[in-house]
């Protein structure tokens, strides 16, 4: 069977579904330059936030390309875990600010050598 | 089965396991009991194998089997080698026993590793003799060498004593070397282990025999202070006085002589090495004896004096003549350890000092001791009766007479000129020490003599050098000839008859002697102190007061004082070179190369894991770094694997 | 018209995207997410996804953003002041992420599919499709999702407990 470039057709109009995944990649991009560059740790948090909602829209536009329902259930989980972790990130790190006047992530360097 | 021979060896090694391993945790009556008794026992059992004239060569066990290499462990007690284990364990016994008061100061274990050398020396020797193969000649060769480095450094704490020893060592290791590739030769070309009467010598010379014959010659020559590996001899004179007397004198440095004696089957047949030895004694014995007359310390006079007496004995062998020269090794062993252990008293007397300068007019005050030197002395120089007159006349007579030979009569004139030097040195030191008004620098103003257990022995072989003569006296030409006939079975007989002129020439080496030992009165004693008037009117008549050699001829007296440069020439020669090549071999293979390999690798270890440690910096940020670079590579990987 | 939603989504959520790591105020960068989240939401509306788009907004931009939120204002202002560690970071971060968006742009770009079954896809991602799939095929790791969120609701809870200092 011959393939083809992924072409949906949504409301009776076609557009290609490499245009969603590129966007994809480059949301994944810009939040992993966030991670690097950011100290603060809340916005650390926020890009990954953001990641995973790149994430998610692969997952999404793979399930409609190929007509599946798994991408999007596995999107549904994703998005879950990721309400999970953002709870138990910010508990630690509001536990971390009661602790210490924390403004910087490389303040939390103990693991070093 | 003959346990003799294992007995014999036993006693003293059992001692010097006992000493070694307890004694210095023994009461020293213990240590006084052990150390000397195992050796009177080891003499008794020899005397025992004497009187019931054992004559065995016995296999214990066979040790070794490879192919045609068969070594067994056996032991060869014949006439020669129990001859050998009468000397050693008798004189030996002697020694030892003087030692037990010599040594009283050191302290209790100390005293204990004294004997405790002294009896592994003496097993070690009793080894070497007994040994019925070349390995194990060579084990106890080796064992007697190791026993003379301790013993000469027992004193390890002085450094001259410790230089002393390694140098004896070394120089013995060279032998030793000589002695190893002897016996690789015998057994690849004769395919001999054993002794085994020497069936396997062949009947006409060879390169190989001779070849074989040189390398134990080597052996010889280092065990026996021979040139040109002589120079340690003198120095081993750092040791206590009993071990110059045992080892430098009585037995250890016969050793060669009785191993060409035992060898003598090849020595026959290879005559250019069998010259070779004679040459070597009788240049030895002339140049030890140079060496003697202008030594001040009184132990390196008799070492010096031991050294050319050894010369006599390779001389002897040398020319074919063994009786002669084993009876020579059988008196010197009597006199020379008479001569050492009175000296030892006489320093012991003098508060440890050696320089015979230093002591002057002793004869009255060691009653004892004096005249047993004395009597040692002209034992030395060979006046009828005592001991050294008959056995260094039967040399010198034997080898007179030899026909047939073109070497026999220049050896012979060297072994004269010796005699008259040997009266000459002896006389001085006896004069100098002994005789005249004593000396303003004299340590101790009123010497007392030794006590009993240092008087007995040296009492004991005053007599015997006195009376040991009567039993070879052949030098006269008639009478006895015990020793000769004892050693006959395996030295065979002497090959030639007395030439009819031997006995004037007898009488005239004799009578130079006595000469030279007088003229050495003339000469060292000043005028102001000779004792003897008539003397000095012969003086008077006969020459002025000469005037001390040192200042006649300077540059001779620094050529023997300076033992004819032969240390010097070895330092040159050998030590700085090879000093240079170690410390070059320090410097650029053992540290540049070793040690720098080895440190490199731990340094690149070290770097390497610094470098990577700092990857680990304990900061969020750069592990994330890392983290998506890494992914970048995997994905990279997985595409690359995807499309080929 | 659809390319022009598609279009307009795209560029909010790139804007956010960058607004989120450039904003110095994390109040700004919190907002900057949840516009990032709303027009994503639309592209999932776009790709027949209506259920997840129903609980994006409602779970992820209304609840998770506003806890962020709650956060940031128990925690009060945070600022970040220039340092001196990692002065190379910004530096590389962009190069690494730029070499990874070229890579994830090119993989996903060129990426070949079976003809699809084209099949009638506008009930595609109804509540009752998923329901479908969560109950039957997928009830495990939904049984096990749920178990995680009690986890973590376990884990907030003894995250807050009091201290005794």
């Amino acid at each position: 069977m011959a393939l083809d470039a992924g072409t949906l057709q949504i409301g009776g109009e076609s557009i290609e579904s490499s245009w969603f995944l590129i966007l994809a990649a480059l949301l994944f991009s810009i939040g992993s330059v966030g991670i690097l560059v950011r100290r603060n740790p809340l916005v650390i948090l926020v890009c990954i936030e953001l990641m995973l909602n790149a994430v998610n829209l692969t997952l999404v536009t793979f399930s409609r390309q190929l007509q599946n329902l798994d991408g999007q259930l596995f999107a549904l989980m994703s998005l879950t875990v990721a309400a999970a972790e953002a709870v138990v990130g910010l508990g630690i790190l509001v536990d971390i600010f009661k602790l210490r006047e924390l403004e910087d992530v490389d303040d939390l360097s103990e693991l070093k050598g | 089965m003959n346990w003799l021979p294992l007995v014999i060896l036993l006693f003293p090694a059992v001692g010097g396991a006992l000493l070694a391993g307890r004694g210095w945790r023994w009461p020293r009556p213990l240590t006084v009991i052990i150390g000397p008794g195992v050796v009177w026992l080891s003499f008794f059992a020899v005397l025992y194998g004497y009187w019931t004239d054992v004559n065995v060569d016995q296999t214990y066990w066979t040790w070794i089997r490879a192919g045609s290499f068969v070594l067994p462990v056996n032991l060869l007690l014949d006439h020669l080698s129990l001859f050998m284990c009468l000397v050693i364990t008798g004189v030996g016994g002697l020694i030892v026993t003087y030692a037990v008061g010599y040594m009283e100061h050191e302290s209790d274990a100390s005293y204990a590793r004294f004997f405790c050398y002294m009896d592994v020396f003496v097993f070690s020797m009793l080894l070497l003799v007994l040994a019925g193969n070349f390995v194990f000649l060579i084990v106890g060769w080796a064992l007697v060498g190791l026993s003379s480095y301790l013993l000469i450094g027992f004193y390890y704490w002085r450094p001259a004593a410790v230089v002393a020893a390694r140098k004896a060592f070394v120089m013995n290791v060279i032998g030793d070397v000589g002695m190893i590739l002897g016996t690789f030769v015998v057994f690849l070309q004769f395919h001999a282990t054993t002794y085994g009467n020497f069936g396997w010598v062949p009947k006409s010379d060879s390169g190989y025999l001779e070849l074989a014959a040189f390398l134990f010659l080597v052996g010889a020559v280092a065990k026996s202070a021979q040139l040109p590996l002589h120079t340690w001899l003198p120095d081993a004179m750092e040791g206590p006085t009993p071990v110059s007397a045992l080892i430098h004198a009585a037995t250890m440095v016969t050793a060669g002589v009785y191993l060409v004696g035992r060898l003598h089957p090849i020595y026959d047949v290879a005559a250019v090495a069998h010259h070779t030895v004679a040459i070597v004694g009788a240049v030895t014995a002339l140049f030890a004896a140079t060496i003697a007359i202008v030594q001040v310390d009184i132990k390196r006079v008799l070492a010096y004096s031991t050294m050319s007496q050894i010369g006599y004995m390779f001389l002897a062998v040398g020319m074919g003549a063994y009786a002669a020269g084993f009876f020579h090794l059988l008196s010197h062993a009597f006199f020379k350890a008479l001569l050492f252990m009175s000296a030892g008293n006489v320093i012991h007397a003098m508060d440890d000092e050696q320089d015979m300068r230093r002591y002057g007019g002793l004869w009255g005050q060691l009653r004892w001791t004096s005249p047993s030197f004395l009597i040692g002395s002209l034992a030395l120089v060979g006046v009828f009766p005592l001991v050294g007159f008959f056995s260094k006349e039967f040399v010198l007579g034997a080898v007179f007479s030899k026909p047939d030979d073109p070497v026999s009569i220049w050896v012979w004139v060297v072994g004269f000129v010796t005699a008259v030097l040997t009266g000459f040195y002896t006389g001085r030191m006896w004069w100098v020490a002994f005789w005249g008004r004593p000396s303003e620098t004299r340590p101790v103003e009123q010497p007392h003599e030794a006590p009993g257990v240092m008087l007995i022995p040296v009492l004991i072989l005053a007599l015997l050098s006195t009376a040991g003569g009567l039993v070879q006296t052949s030098a006269l030409g008639f009478g006895t000839t015990l020793v000769e006939d004892y050693l006959k079975p395996v030295l065979g007989a002497l090959a030639w008859p007395p030439s009819p002129i031997e006995l004037i020439v007898t009488i005239a080496t004799f009578a130079f002697g006595v000469l030279a030992f007088l003229g050495a009165y003339l000469m060292y004693v000043p005028r102001s102190e000779r004792r003897a008037a008539f003397l000095d009117g012969v003086a008077e008549v006969a020459m002025a007061q000469p005037r001390p050699w040192s200042e006649q001829f300077p540059r001779l007296q620094a050529l023997l004082e300076h033992k004819y440069y032969f240390d010097e020439l070895y330092d040159f020669v050998f030590i700085r070179p090879l000093n240079w090549i170690a410390s070059w071999g320090d410097r650029r293979i053992d540290r540049t190369v070793i040690d720098g390999s080895l440190t490199g690798v731990a340094a690149l270890i070290e770097d390497g894991g610094a470098g990577l440690g700092a990857l680990e910096n304990g900061y969020f940020r750069s592990y994330v770094l890392v983290f998506v670079g890494g992914a970048i590579v995997a994905g990279l990987i997985v595409l690359w694997r995807a499309f080929t | 018209m659809i390319s022009a939603i598609f279009l307009a989504a795209a560029l909010i959520a790139l804007g956010g995207a960058v607004g989120i790591v450039l904003f110095r105020n994390p109040i700004a960068s919190v907002l900057s997410l949840v516009m990032v989240m709303l027009a994503l939401s639309v592209l999932f509306l776009l790709l027949s996804a209506q259920f997840i788009f129903a609980v994006q907004v409602i779970v992820y931009a209304g609840a998770v953003m506003v806890l962020f939120l709650f956060v940031i204002a128990l925690l009060g202002p945070i600022r970040e002041l220039p340092t001196r560690r990692l002065p190379r970071q910004g530096f590389l971060a962009v190069i690494v992420a730029g070499g990874f968006a070229v890579l994830l742009v090119s993989m996903l770009g060129n990426l070949r599919y079976h003809a699809p079954a084209n099949a009638d896809l506008s009930v595609f991602g109804s509540v009752q499709n998923i329901a479908f799939g969560l109950f039957t095929t997928y009830l495990y790791p939904f049984e096990l999702t749920s178990l995680l969120l009690l986890v973590a609701a376990v884990g907030a809870i003894y995250l807050s407990r009091e201290r005794r200092s």
